[in-house]
This record gives C-alpha cells, sequence and structure tokens, in this order.
C-alpha cells in the first residue's frame, strides 16, 4: 500500500469513526438507564411549582436512591419545540405533560406513551380516579395518561368592579356582549383583552363561537379535515367574529401582544373582560391578588351549535414508553394524587381531577364552578390545537386573527383556510 | 522521531475538522438527507423524492417570507451599514468624547438579542410602550401605531431594532478601517481645501471600500440567518408580514412537525446564502483589478 493511499484509508476510517460517533450523539429519544425520574412540563406558576417540588421531596425521602428532576419549561416553549426536543434528547423525560386529543394520540403513535392500563386497573394508580375519565385518554385500547386536571380553555372573565361602576351585567347573549362592547368602548375602557400574537389565545375563544354557529358537528368534521371550512356556515361563523371588530371589542393591539400581554391589561383594569382559560384563576391570584372578578361562558350566539357547550380539555400526565423507570414513574404518578397532595394542588388554586379532591380543602368558588360547569356541560368543544391536527387549527386561528385585526373579510378568510390546508 | 513530513499537517487539523464536522458537516449532511423524507422527528421516515422542494416552490407563504427577508436586508443595509458607516465617520473626526460615544453605540452588540427583543416589544407596547406614549408627549399622537400589529409597520419595526444593535457593530468595522486610511492622504487633502465631509465622503469611503463590501456581505447573509428579533417580538406575525424563511421552517419543524419540510426549506435557503456569498466573493475579487487598471 503507497503512503498516498495509506492517508487516504486513514482519512475515511477517521472521517466514518466520527460519523458513527456523531450517529451516537444524535440518536436521542431513550430515556437514560438511571435512577434519575426526570418530569417536565409548562410552567404551573409558582404556587403549583412548590406543591411539584414537595412531591419530589416526598418521593425521594421514600425512595432514598431515586433522584427526581423537575423540568419547568416556558409554557409556549414546551407545547411546541420543548417537549419534541427533551423527548428526542438522551435525557428524555420519564414522565411528562400533555394534552388529550390529538397530541396525546401522536405521543402514543410515536411510542413515546407507555401502556398504564394496569397501573389504573390493578397498580399503585387504581381508585384514585373515576373509570369514566380513562374513556378520553386510552389509544387503542391502551390507557396512556394519568388525567391531573380538566381545563375549561375559554371562558369570558370579567372585572368586577368595572361592570358595576358601569352598571352593566355579564353579557349572556350576542346582542348583550355586543351592547356590553359599546358601553366600554364609549367609556375608553378596553372591552375584552386578548394577547393573540401566538393565534392561540383568541384562536381558542373565537374557535368556540364558532363551532356555536356552525355546530359542533361541522366544527369537527371541518378540523378534522372531513369537509372544507369555505361553506356559508363559516362564512356566517366568521361574520361574527367581524361584529366583534366592529364594534371595538378587542384591544387594538390584540394581534400584536402574547398572552401574557393581554392578561395584564385585564389585571391592570384597563380591559373589563378577558377571554382566556380557567388557569387565570392562579394566575390572577398571584399577580393581581386585588382583582374582583368572576366569569361567564360564552354568551349564547345565534346558530346550530348547542349554546350551553363547553370548550375544553382533560390535561395530564403520560409515562414515557422508552422510560427504563416505567413502574417508579407509576408510583409517582400515585403519589402525586395522594389525598395529601391533591389538597395541597387545590391550595395552589388547581382542582384536580382525584376523586379525593371533593374532600377536604376548599377548593376555589371560580375553580368549582368551572369544574362544574366541563362536568355537567352537555356538548364539549375541543380546544383546535388540542384536539385537532396542529396545521389545521393554526390555519383557523390564522384566518380567525385575520378578521379581527380587520384584515380579511370573513368569505377571504375562510377561502384561505381552504387554500392553506390543500 | 523525524515527524512525518505529509501525514502532521493533516494531523494539525484534525481538532478543527472534527469541530466542523459536528457543528457543521454533520448537520448539514443530515438536513439534506431529511429533506427527502417526511417525517415528524420520531415515527417512521419515508422517502419522498423532490416532494418537499416542489411543495416549497409552490408554497405561497414560503416564498412571501422570502421577499419579506430581503425587504428586511435591504432596511438593514440602511439602518446598520449606512448608519454605522456614518456613525464611524463623525466618531473618527477626533474631538472629545469620541470614546465615549464608541463605547455606548457598541454596547447593543454584547446584549443578548433575546434581552434586545423583549425590551423593544416593551417599547413598542400600544398599551404600555414607551414609543408611543413618547409620541403623546410630544403632541404626536396622530403618529401613534400598534407598531408590531400592523402589517404596514411589524417588518420595519423589527428592522429597526436590528439597526439598533448591529449599526455600533459596523460602527467598529469602519472605524477601524477608517483609522487605517493614511494620514498623508487626509492632510493632504486638507491642505487643498477638503471639509470633513469632503473627506469623508470622496477620501475616506472610497479608501475603505473592502470593509464595506465585506460589511455588506455580512449584513446580507446575517439577514437571511435573522431569527431570534422575529421569534420574539412578532413570531412571524402579524397576519404572516414579518414571517421570514427562518421562522417559518422552525415553525414548520418544531411546531408542526414537518421536519422533511422544513428541511427542504433549510437546504434552500442555505443554497441561496451561499450563492450570494459566491457572489459577493467574485465581485469582490474582480473590483481592486478595475481600480488598479
Amino acid at each position: 500500500m503507497t503512503d498516498r493511499r495509506k492517508v487516504t484509508t486513514g482519512a475515511v476510517a477517521a472521517l466514518s469513526a466520527t460519523a458513527l460517533i456523531l450517529t451516537g450523539c444524535s440518536a436521542g429519544g431513550g430515556s437514560s438507564d438511571d435512577n434519575v425520574l426526570r418530569v417536565a412540563m409548562g410552567s404551573p406558576g409558582e404556587a403549583q411549582i412548590r406543591v411539584w417540588d414537595d412531591v419530589a421531596a416526598q418521593f425521594e425521602a421514600a425512595n432514598p436512591d431515586v433522584t427526581v428532576e423537575m423540568n419547568y419549561q416556558n409554557d409556549d416553549l414546551y407545547q411546541t419545540i420543548g417537549l419534541p426536543n427533551l423527548l428526542n434528547g438522551r435525557n428524555a423525560p420519564d414522565i411528562y405533560f400533555e394534552w388529550a386529543g390529538a397530541r396525546l394520540e401522536q405521543r402514543a403513535a410515536d411510542g413515546f406513551a407507555a401502556d398504564l392500563t394496569e397501573a389504573v386497573t390493578t397498580g399503585p394508580i387504581a381508585g384514585l380516579f373515576d373509570d369514566e375519565v380513562f374513556s378520553s385518554l386510552t389509544v387503542d385500547d391502551a390507557v396512556v395518561m394519568v388525567p391531573h386536571a380538566a381545563d375549561v380553555t375559554n371562558v369570558l372573565w370579567y372585572n368586577e368592579d368595572i361592570f358595576a361602576e358601569n352598571g352593566l351585567t355579564p353579557p349572556t347573549t350576542w346582542d348583550e356582549l355586543l351592547a356590553t362592547c359599546d358601553a366600554l368602548d364609549a367609556e375608553g375602557i378596553i372591552p375584552i383583552a386578548s394577547g393573540n400574537k401566538d393565534l392561540w389565545a383568541a384562536g381558542n375563544w373565537l374557535a368556540h363561537l364558532t363551532s356555536r354557529v356552525v355546530g359542533e358537528d361541522v366544527y369537527s368534521s371541518a378540523l378534522s379535515g372531513e369537509t372544507d371550512f369555505d361553506t356559508p356556515e363559516w362564512v356566517e361563523a366568521f361574520g361574527y367574529v367581524k361584529e366583534l371588530a366592529d364594534h371595538n371589542c378587542v384591544n387594538e393591539s390584540a394581534n400584536a401582544v402574547d398572552d401574557n400581554e393581554g392578561a395584564q391589561l385585564f389585571f391592570q383594569g384597563k380591559a373589563a373582560m378577558h377571554a382566556i382559560g380557567s388557569w387565570l384563576v392562579s394566575w390572577a391570584i398571584d399577580e393581581a391578588p386585588g382583582l374582583n372578578f368572576d366569569y361567564v361562558n360564552l354568551p349564547s350566539m345565534p346558530g346550530k351549535g348547542n349554546q350551553d357547550s363547553v370548550i375544553g380539555v382533560v390535561t395530564g400526565y403520560v409515562v414515557n414508553a422508552k422510560s427504563s423507570n416505567q413502574d417508579l414513574a407509576a408510583e409517582f404518578l400515585a403519589l402525586l394524587n395522594s389525598d395529601e397532595n391533591v389538597q395541597a394542588f387545590i391550595g395552589a388554586e388547581l382542582t384536580p381531577m382525584a376523586l379525593s379532591a371533593s374532600d377536604g380543602e376548599e377548593v376555589d368558588s371560580r375553580s368549582a364552578k368551572l369544574l362544574d360547569m366541563l362536568e355537567t356541560a352537555p356538548a364539549i368543544v375541543l380546544p383546535p390545537d388540542n384536539g385537532y391536527d396542529l396545521e389545521t387549527a393554526n390555519a383557523l386561528y390564522a384566518a380567525l386573527a385575520e378578521v379581527l385585526g380587520g384584515q380579511s373579510s370573513p368569505e377571504d378568510a375562510v377561502a384561505g383556510i381552504d387554500n392553506k390546508l390543500s | 522521531m523525524k515527524p512525518n513530513r505529509r501525514v502532521t499537517p493533516y494531523l494539525f487539523l484534525v481538532p478543527a475538522m472534527a469541530v466542523f464536522g459536528f457543528a457543521v458537516l454533520f448537520p448539514v449532511v443530515m438536513t439534506f438527507a431529511y429533506s427527502f423524507t417526511e417525517w415528524n422527528g420520531y415515527g417512521t421516515m419515508q422517502f419522498v423524492g423532490l416532494d418537499n422542494y416542489i411543495e416549497a416552490a409552490n408554497d405561497v407563504l414560503f416564498r412571501d417570507s422570502f421577499l419579506h427577508v430581503v425587504l428586511y436586508i435591504a432596511a438593514t443595509i440602511l439602518l446598520e451599514v449606512a448608519v454605522g458607516l456614518v456613525l464611524a465617520g463623525l466618531v473618527s473626526v477626533k474631538r472629545r468624547g469620541s470614546l465615549w460615544f464608541r463605547v455606548a453605540i457598541f454596547t447593543p452588540v454584547m446584549l443578548p438579542m433575546v434581552v434586545v427583543a423583549v425590551l423593544w416589544a416593551f417599547v413598542y407596547n400600544n398599551d404600555f410602550g414607551l414609543l408611543n406614549a413618547a409620541l403623546v408627549n410630544f403632541g404626536l399622537e396622530d403618529l401613534q401605531r400598534v407598531w408590531l400589529g400592523d402589517p404596514a409597520t411589524a417588518l420595519l419595526a423589527v428592522s429597526v431594532v436590528s439597526g439598533w444593535v448591529y449599526a455600533g457593530f459596523y460602527m467598529t468595522i469602519f472605524y477601524a478601517a477608517f483609522s487605517q486610511v493614511p494620514t498623508e492622504v487626509i492632510e493632504a487633502a486638507r491642505l487643498d481645501g477638503a471639509g470633513e465631509w469632503q473627506l469623508f465622503r470622496r477620501i475616506k469611503v472610497p479608501m475603505i471600500r473592502n470593509a464595506i463590501t465585506v460589511s455588506l456581505l455580512l449584513c446580507i447573509t446575517g439577514g437571511f440567518q435573522g431569527f431570534d428579533l422575529f421569534y420574539v417580538m412578532t413570531n412571524g406575525g402579524p397576519y404572516g408580514a414579518t414571517e421570514i424563511p427562518t421562522t417559518y421552517l422552525v415553525k414548520s419543524v418544531f411546531t408542526f412537525g414537518n421536519v422533511g419540510y422544513g428541511s427542504a426549506m433549510a437546504m434552500v435557503l442555505t443554497a441561496v446564502v451561499v450563492a450570494l456569498g459566491l457572489v459577493f466573493a467574485r465581485v469582490n475579487r474582480e473590483k481592486p483589478e478595475k481600480v488598479n487598471a
């Protein structure tokens, strides 16, 4: 072999070895085989983080050779880039937060959701929940998520003091809502605060509104890709969104600010109403303790849908199917839902779905009403970004934002959704 | 032992090549490979040939994102390079406090872009922001805007922030280049009666043409790589008015799980940037010959 060939062969071997090493480096997606139990979620707020940290400490005390690592990410980051990165990483979480619906089904299809059927029927989690709750958490006959909370993802929160000062009552019909907007706008108060830069905040609310107009079946079939959006009923539904814009119901900056900035308008009394989900209770108590607020469900619309429908989703925790600590993870989730910890979460303004939530610590009256509203709802509408394909949800949200911002007519907006998805 | 003259040079290259291979070559090769697949990042990977490239060519939003980034680059050439050049001209004129100005103007370059983006998002905020409040204080209420929520102003608003950060960077490059201009040339021009403006326009700027060319190249390629300001300040909105290729492909990959399609867009973007770099390199190589001729 000549020197040149030796060098070439050596170089090829070195490159091949490097490639192998690099490939090895990138082949994540598995949970590491150690005594660390990794738990990942979007940040639930300081009050709940304290409870989580305490649960972790309890678990470590009961299992001295185990360390619990909590990973609280920014909510939006977690929902988009955060969780996929974690799951693909070398130290993937053993337990992670997830929303029931299309996302959960995708996790199961991708092999990241362990079968928890045994754990919830005869294992450590058995008896902690009403069996019926698992029906929406079952994929291919396997329970793949342990529920934690049921979020009503949108209601209309209102500032009771502003309403009283202006002689207003919470709107329960569409006409009342528009009249309330007009009255508040005339007083220089933002009627409804929204931080819709990331599209989901107003998107969730307005999607619920459209479901009330087109009906739950049409809503679901369009979001599932079975029917088109460019139909007269969708145009009609988008027409109501245009009415919101025409009546200056929403802050001018809605599509420029994020959900946090939108909420601040409500917390600081610059806006009289705020359309967001049940998580506002603990958030407002943390950031605006003096705020006197309550909620109404979306006012009834002139339309084909059930006018008492509630938009909501069950959230909970999934055990990574690639985790080598699946038994430990199930035990951790059982501890999480123990009577004592359930009461601690209630103290942190979260209402867990565990059966013991109805005992002991008093739940915030608004949270209790919300949970009751969800449990007794005649129809539950799934949020587009949790219950359906994300690209479809995003196309709907973008179109709703365009109409809300006065950038598109209802006709152009619905046609645009189909174009985008075609 | 006598070192082997043939092998030793390559051994010195190994650490650099390993880093290059790990940080650049491997991701590029993998992205290229992914661009021919349909894959969500976890599940089964399916080979789809050129489908992703065909989809990218027909994707109106992707095409629009290129238009937006070209407008952004045009704005940043003015707000970063041209302003940086003027600032360098000003601070290079020996006056008291020149050092203080240079440090002050350069400081934004040292701030993390995410911090800058959050800071400026507050400045632009329609309800709490400094800019609209300042306009009211100066009696300019009519100029108030939802700066990041209006498609007519959002792209410009982000470009201004980019200019605020990088004008100081280019000022530093040009300042260093100006300091290389021979003093005898400057003094000869002064003896001929040239004022500061004429010195700047007719002597200094032409003599630092290579630095300007390099700065333009940096600005253009940097513009195509822009991401953080857009992601934090507007996330591509409002109504897609600030969607640029990088934000669009990141959404495609990480939000919607279209790793294959996002990779194809990344390869198209890379090809455009490399092609522009090559064009600039060629222009840069030819110009001195013309000047010397």
